[in-house]
């Protein structure tokens, strides 16, 4: 069975900048895979290869078994984007954009007007479906944003940060809508920098690095597989003796300074030796919280703790 | 405060210097502006234009026309192209190679020598006003040297006819001092016989007096003698009856009753008149009855020779010289496709700001209309959807292409109610020139989409464009204000092109046929323009995704 969305060895160069240096990676239908990465790292250049805007210099990619960019107007009938823009006309009201929208996906008549209805209900527009789009909130030009990417039921679906300054209710509107599409059998890629819904959302993650994948798999799998260890986070009302973990197995001080300490745990087992040696140091333990290794942690340790600040082509159009 | 206000200035500053559209808005602009303008209309000031070509049909072939026509070539804003007759001469006009044209007629020498006024012909084209108005100068000027010239000569003639008066009547001056000198002799001669003349009768009156008084004495001592005794018997006679008288009455009175019946007495015989006449006549007077006093004659008195007058030699008078002041020279204007000589302003702004707003219009829509499509991110969506990217350009181009149409149609209907402008003898025509540049200005709105980097870059290059080429084709102002080599640079900008065919259409009052070619004209500018915007639009649209 072909992958909804097949990336194999992408190049992307803007002039002697490489944006993309070989990214390989898959989408299946029904499956939710979160891109992440730094600025810069070519997420939206990625994107808007898979969007048909952009060619890659080098390697291929599909949607929907359709090769790019040589069958890219066949690849437009199954795909839907959903810029990180809220790529809508302003003084066009939420029906009209969407029946604009609908048009512009090949849909014509009853078709169309039955899937605005549809879209408008999806994202909770209907009250407001006749006033232009200038009144709306943010969260309100996003939810409709993602429902001009939708309105064909798209077989692959392209989100590009689409929750950015949105408040929770839309946000989780949002994200009910991705689910049911992902559910329905689309295959959905979504660019984000919230590490946090990247795991609640994605199946699995790619995380790009310099225009590499720096890891893939599920959250689980990239913890995993960074080899991150739980941490304990103390407060004392003391400060703790230099050599007070020294007789506890499986644990070992990452940060000792002042009136607490970080422990890493290698094994689960020893949080109760770790809090008695603090007692028995005379520490007195205030405050304990375990730390387990997230998605973020693995963010941070691949791609390290350094600004991306660097003003890319990719960074520009994104 | 004080530094809040240093820190402020400064960061406005620093805005201002970085942003480099509004530097150029502030810098570029206003220099584009005022060179266009001062180019353009330096003519007004003074500055030669130069390039003018003025056809000159002379029918006359006489003097009038020489002289016509070396006065004009000494000016070196003209070129004077004879030609064979005055249609040769309209033709030029009316093919836009000559805003005005001169027809000498047939005559005209002969009539402005006879003193005869003179009508000069100029054809003109009502749109090239300002190439008229210097034309018409300086045939005014070549007239007027033409009948200053005639008057000098009138001049020179009525001085040497001065000089040979002043001559004749030195002579004639001679001539009466010696007939005076004749005549005063003459009068003394006719003096002196009349006076010797006067005392000889006198002499001869005293002579005649003394004889007729002594020859009257001699008479009534004479007659005297001759009636006394017949004085005598009368006054005996008168005597005797005045006695007769007493006695009767008398004798009457004594026969009482019976003096009824006395007969009457016998009458005397009367004293006949003419007798008792001459008795009663003074002798004096008798004797001039007798002796008349003219009846006596004066001796004859021989009066003096009249003196022959001297022969009087008057001199000639000369002929009066032939100086008739040459005829007046006018010159009558005929537009040569029969429009008023004197155009409404506005059938020249109402065409040429509607082509600038028009122009400003597509700016606005379809460079700024694109932009935010881009900025909106609806273009890169568009991009990724089924529909054709070109569907959505043409589509945009196409609502604009026909909001300008809808646009330049109201103007126009504007200008014509409230302004009275022209609308050319098939106003229906001016839908063609109307096409051809709104697609022209709609396909250059999408060139600038495709220079322009970001929305705020439209406005400065595209408001300074605009006014380049509005300015320069001829919208703002006649093109014929502009010098030569702007008018040839203006071809090249589909504004031109568009007025020229307004021009046309509503000054002219020329037929459709006339706007055949600026129509095409601007329809493969807007080709072009459409071609190379696309071009841009796609290179930049592609650059930035």
């Amino acid at each position: 069975m072909h992958a909804a969305i097949a990336v194999d060895s992408i190049v992307k160069r803007y002039g002697r900048r490489v944006a993309l240096a070989g990214v390989t990676f898959a989408v299946r239908a029904g499956e939710i895979v979160g891109l992440l990465g730094p600025n810069g790292a070519g997420k939206s250049t990625m994107l808007s290869i898979l969007a048909t805007v952009l060619t890659a210099d080098a390697g291929t990619a599909t949607i929907g078994g359709h090769a790019l960019p040589v069958e890219a107007r066949a690849a437009r009938r199954v795909l839907g984007l959903v810029p990180q823009q809220t790529a809508v006309y302003p003084t066009l009201t939420a029906t009209e954009n969407l029946r604009f929208f609908a048009r512009m996906h090949g849909l014509a008549g009853g078709a169309a007007a039955a899937a605005v209805g549809r879209a408008l209900e999806v994202i909770g527009l209907e009250g407001r479906a006749g006033e232009p789009v200038s009144t709306f909130s943010s969260g309100m030009r996003r939810r409709l944003n993602l429902a001009c990417g939708i309105l064909h039921e798209p077989r692959v679906l392209l989100l590009d940060e689409p929750t950015v300054g949105v408040d929770p209710q839309s946000r989780e509107r949002i994200f009910a809508t991705v689910v049911t599409l992902a559910r329905a059998g689309a295959a959905v890629l979504y660019s984000t920098h919230d590490m946090e819904e990247a795991e609640r959302l994605a199946d699995r993650i790619v995380l790009l690095d310099r225009g590499r994948v720096a890891a893939a798999g599920t959250a689980a799998e990239l913890v995993a597989a960074a080899r991150l260890t739980p941490r304990l986070h103390l407060r004392t009302r003391r400060a703790l003796r230099g050599d007070w973990l020294q007789s506890v197995h499986g644990a070992r001080t990452v940060d000792g300074t002042g009136d607490g300490a970080v422990v890493e745990i290698t094994d689960t087992a020893a949080v109760t030796n770790v809090l008695r040696a603090a007692a028995d140091s005379g520490g007195g333990v205030l405050e304990l919280a375990l730390h387990r290794p997230s998605l973020a942690d693995v963010f941070f340790a691949l791609t390290g703790h350094g600004l991306r600040d660097d003003d890319t082509p990719a960074a520009a159009a994104s | 405060m004080l530094a809040a206000l240093r820190a402020a200035l400064a960061k406005d500053l620093r805005l201002l210097i970085r942003d480099r559209a509004g530097l150029a808005f502030l810098s570029l602009a206003p220099v584009v502006v005022i060179s266009v303008a001062g180019f353009s209309l330096a003519g007004l000031f003074g500055a030669p234009i130069g390039g003018y070509v003025l056809p000159l049909a002379d029918e006359d072939h006489g003097r009038l026309g020489r002289v016509l026509r070396s006065g004009l070539e000494e000016d070196a804003a003209i070129e004077v192209r004879p030609v064979a007759d005055r249609d040769a001469a309209r033709a030029l006009v009316r093919r836009g190679a000559a805003g005005a044209a001169l027809v000498i007629p047939a005559g005209a020498s002969a009539a402005l020598r006879a003193g005869q006024p003179v009508s000069l012909l100029l054809y003109t084209d009502p749109v090239k006003y300002l190439e008229v108005a210097n034309v018409r100068a300086l045939v005014q000027e070549a007239r007027q040297r033409i009948e200053a010239s005639g008057q000098t000569r009138v001049r020179h003639r009525l001085a040497a006819a001065r000089h040979d008066a002043r001559a004749a009547r030195r002579r004639f001056e001679r001539s009466a001092r010696a007939l005076r000198r004749a005549v005063d002799g003459l009068a003394a001669r006719l003096a002196a016989a009349r006076t010797d003349t006067e005392r000889r009768l006198t002499a001869l009156r005293g002579e005649s007096s003394a004889a007729v008084a002594r020859r009257a004495a001699v008479a009534r001592g004479r007659l005297a003698a001759e009636l006394a005794p017949l004085r005598q018997f009368l006054d005996e006679l008168a005597t005797r009856q005045r006695a007769f008288a007493d006695w009767l009455t008398e004798a009457r009175a004594r026969a009482g009753r019976f003096a009824d019946r006395l007969p009457p007495p016998p009458a005397p015989p009367p004293v006949p008149s003419a007798v008792a006449a001459l008795a009663g006549t003074d002798a004096t007077v008798l004797a001039e009855r007798i002796m008349p006093p003219e009846e006596l004659e004066l001796p004859h008195v021989a009066l003096p020779a009249v003196p022959t007058l001297p022969a009087l030699d008057f001199p000639a008078f000369p002929e009066l010289t032939v100086a008739l002041l040459p005829g007046s020279v006018d010159v009558a204007e005929a537009s040569v496709t029969g429009a008023p000589r004197r155009l409404n302003a506005f059938d020249q702004n109402v065409p040429g700001f509607s082509v600038t707003f028009l122009l400003l219009g597509m700016l606005l829509g379809v460079s700024l209309g694109l932009l935010d499509e881009r900025d909106w991110g609806t273009l890169q969506r568009l991009r990724a959807m089924p529909a054709p990217l070109a569907a959505t350009l043409v589509a945009k181009l196409l609502a604009r292409f026909l909001v300008g149409l809808v646009q330049m149609m109201a103007l126009f209907a504007v200008g014509r109610l409230l302004f009275g402008v022209s609308l050319g003898p098939e106003p229906w025509a001016l839908v063609l020139p109307t096409a051809g540049i709104v697609f022209a200005a709609t396909a250059f709105g999408l060139v600038v989409a495709g220079m322009a980097r970001s929305r705020d870059a439209v406005l400065p290059v595209g408001s300074i464009v605009i006014v380049t080429m509005a300015a320069v084709g001829g919208c703002w102002w006649p093109i014929e204000l502009e010098p030569g080599w702007m008018r040839d640079a203006a071809l090249a900008l589909p504004t031109t092109w568009a007025m020229r065919a307004y021009n046309d259409l509503m000054i002219r009052r020329a037929h459709v046929a006339s706007v055949f070619a600026p129509t095409a004209i601007l329809l493969a500018f807007g080709a072009a323009y459409l071609l190379l915007g696309l071009a841009l639009f796609r290179r930049q649209t592609l650059g930035r995704s």
